[in-house]
């Protein structure tokens, strides 16, 4: 069976994974809400994922790093998300608000 | 496939495979896009969605199945739907058709754009990957399936392994003592056996006691015995 | 599918459209047989629990009301389509979608019969799990999407629903992936051959005196060095009669009628509180597909937990028709195909009689028979299975010299493993029981009682 690797060349998957990083790093930036700033950093950590399984796919396939690399980056996205998610509901409670913005007690 | 195997299935399938690349890196891109762009917060959340599918898809087309069936259940079913949760918890209606991007927005565009253009393009397109010669014709090539992630993680990743289970563990246990909310801020209420319970005592004390409404009594009493409706 | 296709149309055309063609077939018929199914569950789940309730139920379209589904669809089909003012117009419209294409996506790997398997993914389990997942997206856009209070109450519900007991559930597959050694559904009817409880360990003593009607060739778990052996084989090895599986199964399919919302964890769409749930604001073909993919759900789940541990299509006189080679092979996939068939049958009508026995359990009793019941019983399941597979397949090397069970042969070591697992499980099961049965010993705070009221 063909596969990705003969069909695809390896950069165009890297400047796939680079272009949604970049878009999850605007994302990060230039968000108001919290919950949106949290949506780019997950766009950022599938962009890392899609590199990270690109090489284990083109450069050591029998090698299972590459994958179990990808797994440890989905959970610890996943515990971010959550803990992260929990921080923003605590936020609105107590301030009404999720703008990131308007929550700065801590500015000197 | 055997005997079956012609030269225009290898090429139709090579072509077949760069379309179906082209096509989810589209979706992928396409979602990202909107995800960062729209206006409405769980419009974006639901582009994060699709662009999570697109992703999974991917991986599925790499071969790695254990990674893009992980994607969906973790992404598209635990992650997004915390998101969705979060969003409408904290909605504020009339908030929603405010700005959501912060007033000097275009720094923030400068910055992963100048990014991508100037080093991630150049450096990808010119480093020499050196990529390993591709398999005899004929025999599948060793690749690593779920077994051999399970195997690994039992062997030479145990520690990293058993350290993501604290850590799930302690991000729950985290994620509950942040979120949750005050005793006293939550109205109590109360079961069947309680109310009949209280209304006893008072009526043993024989005191004019501050009777509850009689439509709230019945809306309780059959909300507490809702389901033999 | 492919081979035949290439037996009939030959070299007429190119070899990637017969593979594209047959592809497009399976597909179409595993569709056509899901919704026929669901026709026929909708029909029998009003006559049954009429019947239930003393009712007539359904009884004038059609003989016996066969044809009721039929005017009920065309009766959904001209109904207007309408779509509140203040809705989300493309979610609103999106959501019905995405509810119901992962739950049709579920059929593509269940392996209907013998032989008769239209995907074979090995990791399949997962992807069963995942998907089903998937369809409450659907469910959340619904009820974002119609702008309305109850169908927003009704998603929250149906989502939290869904969420909290995919853990049981999953807790619970994953005794069948120890037992199998794997993730692939394919392979689970015939690791499921056999006779209960002993499964395929009573060997044949001598290969030329066993009849192929009663003895046929079993592989192995997948770990283990034996070779494939000669095993009495009356199709009936299923997982559900050894202490794990049963335990297994009964802690699957409670979760598996919660994520399927029927009665009693139906309180996303409980009518009496909140009008329909997520489906409030859905009319005409919209709805329709909403209830479409309730049924496929738990037509899917029903095939997953009769392919886990009820055996698939797995039964009597299969594995001798099949050894009869020839054209018997073909009746023994329809023989399980039937089987299969029928014991999803009999699942669904489970929990029709589920409906008609017990009332909606309140939420906190939703999650407390979660968290506190099924996820700990599921739990110590998985160490059981872990035991029975160590008893009956592991060499003393591998159980560092602790044990050593080489000597013993595969009835006696299968048999120790049953009573080892018996007695854990049922053990825990009472322990479990007992302290969620324990009285509560709630203080009668008078004060807060008195403010709270």
């Amino acid at each position: 069976m063909p596969s990705m690797t003969e069909a695809v060349p390896l950069p165009w998957v890297l400047t796939l994974a680079g272009a949604l990083f970049c878009v999850g790093l605007f994302g990060a930036l230039s968000r108001r809400n919290t919950v949106g700033i949290l949506l780019g950093i997950e766009l950022m950590l599938n962009a890392v994922n899609i590199n990270l399984i690109a090489f284990w796919r083109y450069l050591e396939p029998n090698v299972v790093a590459g994958q179990t690399f990808a797994l440890f980056v989905i959970t610890v996205a996943a515990a971010e998300a959550a803990v992260g998610l929990a921080m923003i509901i605590a936020i609105y409670r107590a301030r009404q608000t999720v703008n990131a913005d308007e929550v700065d007690s801590l500015r000197g | 496939m055997g005997q079956y195997q012609s030269p225009c299935l290898v090429l139709c399938m090579n072509t077949l495979i760069t379309v179906l690349f082209l096509i989810f890196a589209a979706l992928i891109l396409t979602s990202a896009i909107m995800t960062v762009t729209v206006k409405n917060i769980v419009h974006a959340a639901l582009w994060l969605i699709s662009s999570f599918f697109g992703v999974g898809a991917l991986y599925l087309l790499m071969e790695a199945e254990f990674l893009g069936v992980a994607q969906v259940l973790i992404y598209v079913g635990a992650v997004s739907i915390l998101i969705l949760f979060a969003i409408m918890l904290t909605r504020d209606l009339e908030g929603s058709q405010n700005r959501q991007l912060t007033p000097r927005w275009w720094i923030a565009l400068i910055v992963p754009a100048a990014l991508f253009g100037l080093l991630i393009v150049p450096t990808v397109m010119t480093h020499a990957w050196q990529l390993p010669p591709p398999p005899p014709a004929g025999q599948p090539p060793a690749i690593s399936g779920a077994q051999q992630i399970g195997t690994a993680f039992m062997r030479e990743y145990f520690l990293p392994f058993q350290v993501a289970a604290i850590l799930l563990t302690v991000a729950m246990i985290g994620a509950i003592v942040i979120a949750f909310e005050e005793r006293e801020r939550r109205r109590r209420v109360l079961t069947l056996v309680e109310q009949v319970r209280l209304r006893q005592r008072q009526q043993q004390r024989q005191q004019p006691a501050p009777r509850p409404e009689p439509a709230a009594t019945a809306v309780q009493t059959s909300e507490a015995t809702g389901g033999e409706t | 599918m492919t081979d035949i296709l290439r037996s009939w149309i030959g070299g007429a055309l190119p070899d990637w459209l017969i593979v594209l063609i047959a592809y497009l077939l399976v597909t179409t018929i595993v569709l056509f047989y899901a919704v026929g199914n669901f026709i026929m569950m909708v029909w029998a789940e009003r006559r049954v629990v009429a019947r239930m309730q003393d009712r007539l139920g359904p009884n004038r379209v059609g003989p016996a009301g066969l044809l009721q589904p039929i005017a009920d669809a065309v009766k959904m089909f001209t109904k207007e389509d309408i779509v509140p003012r203040n809705a989300d117009r493309w979610v609103h419209l999106l959501a019905p979608i995405v509810a119901l294409a992962p739950v049709a996506m579920m059929l593509a790997v269940i392996p209907w019969g013998r032989g008769w398997e239209p995907v074979d993914l090995n990791v399949a389990l997962l992807y069963m799990v995942a998907v089903s997942a998937v369809s409450g997206v659907g469910l959340m856009m619904a009820g974002w999407g119609s702008n309305n209070k109850f169908a927003l109450l009704g998603a929250m519900r149906a989502v939290a629903q869904l969420v909290s007991y995919e853990i049981p559930a999953v807790t619970a597959l994953l005794t069948v992936v120890i037992l199998a050694g794997g993730m692939s559904l394919l392979e689970l009817p015939y690791m499921q051959a056999g006779v209960p409880i002993m499964g395929a360990t009573i060997l044949c003593g001598d290969p030329a005196g066993c009849s192929p009607l009663l003895y046929s060739t079993i592989t192995s778990f997948p770990g283990s060095p034996n070779e494939p052996v000669q095993a009495l084989d009356l199709g009936l090895g299923w997982w559900v009669f050894t202490p794990v599986g049963f335990l297994g199964f009964l802690v699957f399919f409670i979760a598996a009628l919660a994520e399927g919302e029927r009665t009693p964890f139906d309180i996303p769409e409980a009518d009496s509180e909140i009008v329909a749930g997520y489906m409030t604001e859905y009319s005409g073909m919209k709805f329709a597909t909403f209830y479409i993919a309730q049924y496929i759900l738990n037509f899917a789940l029903s095939a997953l937990a009769a392919t886990a541990f009820l055996g698939g299509w797995q039964g009597p006189g299969v594995a001798a028709l099949a050894n009869m080679g020839g054209p018997w092979v073909h009746v023994a996939a329809a023989l399980s195909a039937f089987y299969l068939l029928a014991k999803i049958w009999i699942l669904f009508f489970v929990m029709i009689w589920l409906r008609g026995a017990f009332p909606r359990l309140r939420v906190d009793q939703l999650m407390d028979f979660a968290w506190k019941l099924l996820l700990p019983l599921a739990l110590v399941n998985i160490v059981s299975a872990s035991l029975m597979v160590g008893l009956t397949q592991w060499t003393s090397a591998q159980w560092g010299g602790l044990i050593s069970l080489d000597g013993f042969a595969p009835w006696q070591r299968q048999l120790i493993a049953v009573l080892v697992t018996a007695i854990i499980n049922i053990a825990a099961a009472y322990w479990i029981l007992a302290i969620n049965q324990r009285p509560k010993q709630v203080e009668w705070d008078e004060e807060e009682l008195i403010a709270a009221s």
